[in-house]
Formats: structure tokens, sequence, C-alpha cells
């Protein structure tokens, strides 16, 4: 539980970011650097301090140039087709990076299903009862090759 | 009976509308037309171009930009094409205080949220602590205290925050770039006033979350 406290801040630091991005983008649909650079920002900091992003947050920014894909303003949302199977193409106005999903309502990502839900459980679990454990035989691994 | 409604003559009152133009200006306005519309054949230009010029026979496509990357991966934007999409500079036109008064709102409410309310009674220990993880974008900074006197006072709503600069934009609509080094910024809410030292904030505004601050005993400018 300890983990998990320490990084709420850092969780609240990336919602607010997100927030903040869209707000800019309400307020001037034009402003796409702003929202960008916010976004940018948030990208960063979840790479750093290696925190997992949910895949809804993940799918509505431009891998390309972190733009906040928002359909009609800052992204074109088509419907494809491809051998019966129907996708959903996204594409950054920006700078032409394209998403594709499949349509298939049947889909459940792995977060969703409940076995996900019961590793996430376990992991910490795992965390709390082995915390002191791991320090030590960190140390241990440090000595050695010196 | 259609052929017969497309021959009849027009009723006099278009005739003027829509009717033949006059001789010389229907004239004068197709020698125009020809001379924009049609190439000339300008055999003297021709002439000069060969003595003086050196004319590509073969019409060679432009190239088309090689990309050894697969196109459908993406992996972010080279150093180049950042510069060319200009990625986080703000168009003059978007420099308006009021289209961030919103923007401040929000910031406001979500360090509300971070220091659990922030009511009279906490210890300025504490907000000290919170704020230093905070993200900043979105909040009142006023420069205190610096070394170039034409800082001093400059205050504005935090657009962007970068390494080594501040970038706020003014009651007046102007975007002032800070430079961090040599400066004592101060930042309100609630009646909560905290000092941030720039030289020891020198760091991009992501890393700040990551890294930990160490104590020093005495700060001199």
């Amino acid at each position: 539980m300890a983990l998990q406290l320490k990084d709420k801040e850092a969780h609240q630091r990336l919602n607010y970011l997100y927030q903040a991005a869209h707000c800019v983008l309400a307020q001037n649909p034009k402003n796409v650097e702003l929202a960008r650079f916010y976004c940018f920002t948030q990208k960063t900091i979840a790479r750093r301090l290696v925190l997992r992003q949910d895949p809804s947050v993940k799918r509505t920014l431009c891998k390309g140039c972190c733009t906040l894909l928002i359909p009609g303003v800052t992204a074109t949302t088509r419907q494809r087709k491809k051998r019966k199977t129907s996708f959903t193409v996204v594409r950054c106005l920006s700078c032409g990076q394209t998403k594709t999903f499949q349509n298939n309502p049947d889909y459940r990502l792995w977060v969703e299903r409940p076995e996900a839900q019961l590793e996430l459980q376990e992991q910490a679990k795992g965390m709390i009862s082995q915390n002191p454990l791991r320090c030590r035989s960190n140390s241990s691994i440090k000595v050695t090759p010196t | 009976s259609t052929e017969a409604l497309v021959r009849a003559p027009l009723p006099r009152e278009l005739l003027k509308v829509l009717g033949p133009q006059s001789g010389s200006k229907a004239a004068a306005f197709t020698e125009a037309f020809l001379g924009s519309s049609l190439q000339r054949p300008g055999n003297h230009d021709l002439k000069n171009l060969l003595t003086h010029k050196a004319v590509i026979l073969g019409y060679a496509r432009p190239k088309k930009q090689k990309t050894k990357r697969s196109s459908k991966r993406a992996k972010g934007l080279t150093a180049q094409q950042k510069k060319a999409l200009k990625v986080f500079q703000i168009r003059p036109e978007h420099q308006r205080y009021e289209l961030f008064l919103p923007l401040h709102d929000l910031w406001r409410r979500y360090v509300l949220d971070l220091c659990a309310g922030l009511k009279p009674t906490c210890s300025p220990q504490f907000v000290q602590q919170k704020l230093l993880k905070a993200d900043l974008h979105g909040a009142i900074i006023t420069v205190v205290r610096s070394k170039c006197p034409s800082y001093v006072g400059q205050s504005g709503i935090l657009l962007q925050e970068f390494k080594h600069v501040f970038k706020i934009i003014t009651r007046e609509d102007r975007l002032k770039v800070i430079p961090k080094r040599n400066s004592v910024f101060s930042v309100e809410v609630n009646g909560f006033v905290s000092h941030i030292y720039g030289s020891r904030f020198e760091q991009r505004a992501s890393e700040r979350s990551a890294k930990k601050f160490k104590v020093h005993g005495s700060i001199d400018l």
C-alpha cells in the first residue's frame, strides 16, 4: 500500500495535465501546441516514474507528436474495410500518424478482464510482504561484482 | 418541346442584364482572358533562355522522401520535423490572457485537491512538500526578486515550464520568457504564499516529480 500512496501525487499530476490539455483545446481549438506540450509532459512523467496509463487515455494521444486526438478538431476518424473486417482509423491532423482499431464489440482489453484484476491484487499483496526482502537482495547483488 | 424552350428568345427584362455586351467591351474582355489563359509562344524568350540558362530536357519527377522506417510504426518526430512543425511554440494569435483563465481555475482546484482542502490550519511544511511535486502549469506566478531588475514584478499565468525558463502570459496579453536562474518566484494559493528559488529549480517539468530535493542551508540568488 505504501507504494500506491507514494504514487498518488504523480497520478494526480498526470490527471491534471490531461485535463489541462482538454481545457486549453476547449478554449481555443487551434492552440494545439500548448495541449501538445502538456500531453508530452504527461507522457514523460509516466515514462520516468514507470506508471501505466489507462488504454482509454493512451488511445487519445498521438504516438508521433503527442497531440491530444479529438475527432474533428485535431484528428479525423474514418471507417475502413479490409477483407470483411472493418476498422476505425484515427489520423492525426498535424503529423499524419494513424491509429487503427478493429471494430469488434466482443473484444475485451486485458485491463477489462477479470483475470487482470486478480493479478493486480496478488501483485499488491506480494509487494507488501516482500518489500523488506527485496531491498536486501538488491544490495547483495550490487556487492558481488566488485 | 424542350428544344423550342431552349431556342426561345430571352424575355425583354432580362435582355439588358444577360444579353450580349456591346462590341468594344466584349473584345477587351476576350483579349484579356485569352492573354491570361494562353501561353505565349515567345520565340525571343526561348532564344534568351537557350543562350543564358541550362535547360533540362528530360523532366524528372521530384524525388519522394525516403523513409527507412516502416510508415505504420510510430517512432516520434525527428528533430528536423519538430523544428518545421514548431511543436511547442504558442502562436502569437493565441496569446490572449482571458483564454487561459479557465486553465488557472482548473489549477486552483487541482492544488486544493492535492493538499486535501488546504485549510488555514495546514502546516506550511506540508503544503510546501506537496507543491514541490505538484504541477505548476496554470499557476499565477510573480517574480519577487531577481538579479536583473527588469524582471521583478512581472506576473502572469505560467503556460510552459522548460529546463531553464518559465513562459508566462501577462495581463497585457504578452508572452514573457523568464529564466529560472537568479530569480525568486512566488505562488499564491488560498492565502498560502510560497517562494520558489529558480536556481534550485533548473530541471524539466517532468523530471521534478521523480527527483528528490536536497535541503540547502543557505540560498543566495
